[in-house]
């Protein structure tokens, strides 16, 4: 029973476990160093060299940027609203914004919010498989278009978006259009380099508790020359573009979480995602009506998202949880506002299928043994559900014939 | 350019015991002068003393050695007092040498700013008081104003005066003009940085088309005058790759497909043994775009998808 208890943790797009290099990396930080940076005496510049030096890593890790080019603020969240609304600020001459109908809700709602300021947006579809279509985008950048905003790959179903295709297209029409891509999902996972592989991506958030450093952690590159205003006013921290004091011992943090990231990536990547393949292979065969979602799409190795017809996903989470096994779902039901995954629903997976979505998210830290108990308790956990389901024949173990007219 | 190669007959150099030296510059911001003169002393009013004679010293590019040896002609040739010397203007310099650069221009505003210096400076010497003149020392801005630009030591009120005097309306106009902003840039958009002061100066004024779009990617920039209207202007292009694109890229096994056209942007994908070749963007954009623009319109550009 206590094996069964231990967590098995599968739910990484969300956060992550701290690394013990990153934690060690703090400590110092958070006893001995505490010191303002911007205080004159000898302690306080050894932190402000301190924070200097994981400002040069990170810009390094990015493609050898320069340093000055990353600004470091409290999340993901707040580096979304920084591009987004900076940029909107800075350049009052035009209001039309590109970005997809997938995106993160702290891209999404800052879209939103300017729409009711008078801006358009364009929320660019998705088909089935998740991907973009590069017709539509090109039909909507206009003369207007301020930012194109487009997520490098997506938290529910990891499907990766061609940011380095889309980056060029929005510039090599017109230079003056700013391009940001929220990459909370892959710094750390996919090799990115903003000199050579991504040179026109102006703007790309990140945290750090997507890749084992703490949460209260992020960053935002700004590509020199870049027109965006700050949106945390106060003082002269981050050259004025960022106010409040340096969150030393998570500036630290997240460069050895990145630093770390970036040594063992290849490594990592090929062990996830031989771990994740299998969960999905075997999950497929032994549970019947069952769809893997973006899986015909370029997608991360990490992410498995995927939906049992005819049950509902909290159901599956809160057994799931029973036996210790962290993971998450696209169903209306845990995502506290009574509406189904947006994500799943603009990639037209069906009802029955979106409310049964869960998503399984794997980091360095799970092994075999992880998959093996989610084989292990997985199908009955199913079977259960569908013993329950009035859209189920539990005879034949498949739908009931008149499944599709209940749901209509 | 003799004074580049050391040649005699320049003003290259420094007068010994000067009646007026200014300088202006650092060698950390990448150019500096020193500038002297030496004047005819008027036996009773110092303020008719004229100027024979101005020479220089300069650490910079070659603009920068031109506009000093410009600014010592002018001065030279004209006979001033350091008084009426003072309305030289940076752009009097950049007649003189029948142009400069767009980036080049602070060269000339160094060579303005060192003699203002070497007047104020001759004026202190000689117990003239500007001030009582009327004329404007701005003896305050560099001490006492805010640092806006640090990679330049740049203060608030002498940039409030440069944008005013030169009539700077952009970023990239101030920083040609005094360099401001053109380190590491993080000063153009933070509260209080150029940006700001820009609109603080010209409040009032009907800002300029501000970052105006470099294409404008309607259908209106069809030539208004072509015979074309955007259906045939297509249609054309359509033909023009069907007629003498697709046939040699077919004979390599791979072929083009129109994604889109907006205005005169063709939006273009290479496909089949194309699509995975290397050389597949250079191929689009040497040879397609060149077919186009002979065959259909000379502003056609072709953007890769």
């Amino acid at each position: 029973m206590t094996d069964l208890m231990k967590i098995t943790y599968l739910d990484n797009n969300a956060t992550t476990q701290v690394a013990p290099e990153v934690y060690e990396a703090m400590v110092p930080y958070l006893t001995e160093d505490y010191f303002n940076p911007s205080s004159m005496y000898d302690p306080a510049q050894r932190t402000h060299d301190a924070i200097s030096a994981a400002r040069k890593k990170i810009a390094d890790a990015l493609g050898r940027v320069d340093p000055k080019e990353i600004l470091f603020t409290g999340c993901a969240t707040e580096s979304n609203n920084t591009a987004i609304l900076g940029t909107a600020k800075a350049n009052h001459n035009r209001k039309h914004i590109i970005t997809t109908a997938v995106e993160h809700p702290a891209v999404i709602e800052v879209c939103r919010e300017l729409e009711r300021n008078g801006y358009s947006v364009t929320y660019l579809g998705v088909d089935r498989a998740g991907n973009l279509d590069m017709r539509e985008f090109i039909q909507a950048l206009s003369h207007n278009t301020l930012l194109v905003s487009i997520m490098h790959a997506n938290n529910e179903t990891g499907v990766i978006f061609p940011i380095e295709q889309m980056s060029r297209i929005a510039k090599q029409t017109d230079s003056a259009i700013i391009f940001h891509t929220d990459a909370t999902q892959t710094v750390g996972k996919l090799p990115i380099d903003l000199v050579s592989g991504f040179p026109y991506v102006d703007l790309l958030s990140f945290s750090g508790h997507k890749l084992h450093a703490p949460k209260g952690i992020g960053a935002l590159f700004i590509r020199r020359g870049t027109r965006c205003r700050p949106f945390m006013l106060g003082g002269h921290q981050e050259d004025g573009r960022r106010g409040g004091t340096e969150n030393v011992p998570y500036i630290i943090g997240l460069s050895r979480a990145l630093t770390l990231a970036m040594e063992r990536r290849e490594q990592d990547e090929s062990y996830i995602e031989k771990l994740r393949d299998r969960l999905e292979r075997e999950l497929v065969e032994k549970i019947p009506s069952v769809q893997v979602n973006g899986k015909e799409a370029p997608r991360l190795p990490n992410t498995l998202n995927i939906s049992f017809h005819y049950i509902e996903g909290e159901g599956m989470l809160f057994q799931l949880s029973s036996f210790g096994i962290c993971a998450s779902s696209g169903s209306a039901c845990t995502s506290g506002s009574l509406e189904p995954s947006h994500v799943l629903r603009a990639m037209k997976v069906p009802f029955t299928a979106v409310h049964g979505s869960v998503r399984f998210s794997l980091s360095r830290y799970n092994s075999d043994e992880d998959i093996d108990k989610v084989l292990e308790v997985f199908p009955q956990i199913v079977t259960n559900l569908r013993n329950l389901s009035p859209y189920w024949d539990n005879e034949k173990n498949l739908p009931r014939s008149d499944a599709l007219n209940l749901v209509k | 350019m003799d004074a580049v190669h050391g040649k005699p007959g320049t003003h290259l150099g420094e007068i010994e015991n000067p009646d007026g030296v200014g300088e202006h510059g650092s060698i950390a911001c990448g150019d500096a002068m020193r500038f002297t003169f030496r004047v005819k002393r008027h036996p009773t009013d110092p303020t008719q003393d004229i100027i024979t004679e101005a020479k220089y010293l300069t650490f910079g590019c070659t603009s920068a050695i031109a506009s000093s040896e410009a600014l010592c002609g002018i001065i030279e040739q004209g006979e001033y007092t350091p008084i009426n010397a003072l309305k030289i203007q940076n752009s009097d310099i950049v007649d003189f040498l029948q142009g400069l650069p767009e980036q080049k221009i602070h060269c000339s505003v160094m060579g303005a700013e060192a003699l203002e210096a070497a007047v104020f400076n001759w004026a202190q010497r000689r117990g003239v008081d500007l001030k009582s003149l009327g004329i404007d020392m701005h003896d305050q801005e560099t001490e006492e104003g805010r640092i806006v630009c640090k990679c330049f030591s740049i203060t608030e009120p002498y940039l409030k005066r440069k944008i005013r005097e030169l009539n700077l309306r952009s970023i990239p106009q101030i920083t040609n003009a005094i360099k401001a902003g053109g380190g590491c840039t993080s000063c153009h958009h933070v509260p209080g940085g150029l940006q700001d002061i820009l609109d603080q100066v010209w409040a009032g004024e009907t800002a300029a088309a501000e970052n105006p779009s470099l294409v404008q990617i309607t259908p209106r920039e069809v030539k208004e005058d072509s015979d074309f209207s955007p259906y045939q202007f297509a249609k054309k292009v359509e033909k023009v790759i069907d007629e003498y694109v697709r046939p040699s890229l077919k004979a390599d096994g791979g072929d083009l497909e129109l994604v889109d056209i907006k205005g005169t942007i063709i939006y273009c994908q290479l496909k089949g043994a194309c699509s995975n070749c290397m050389g597949a963007s250079q191929t689009l954009k040497m040879m397609v775009e060149r077919i186009l623009k002979d065959q259909v319109d000379e502003r056609i550009r072709v953007v890769e998808v």
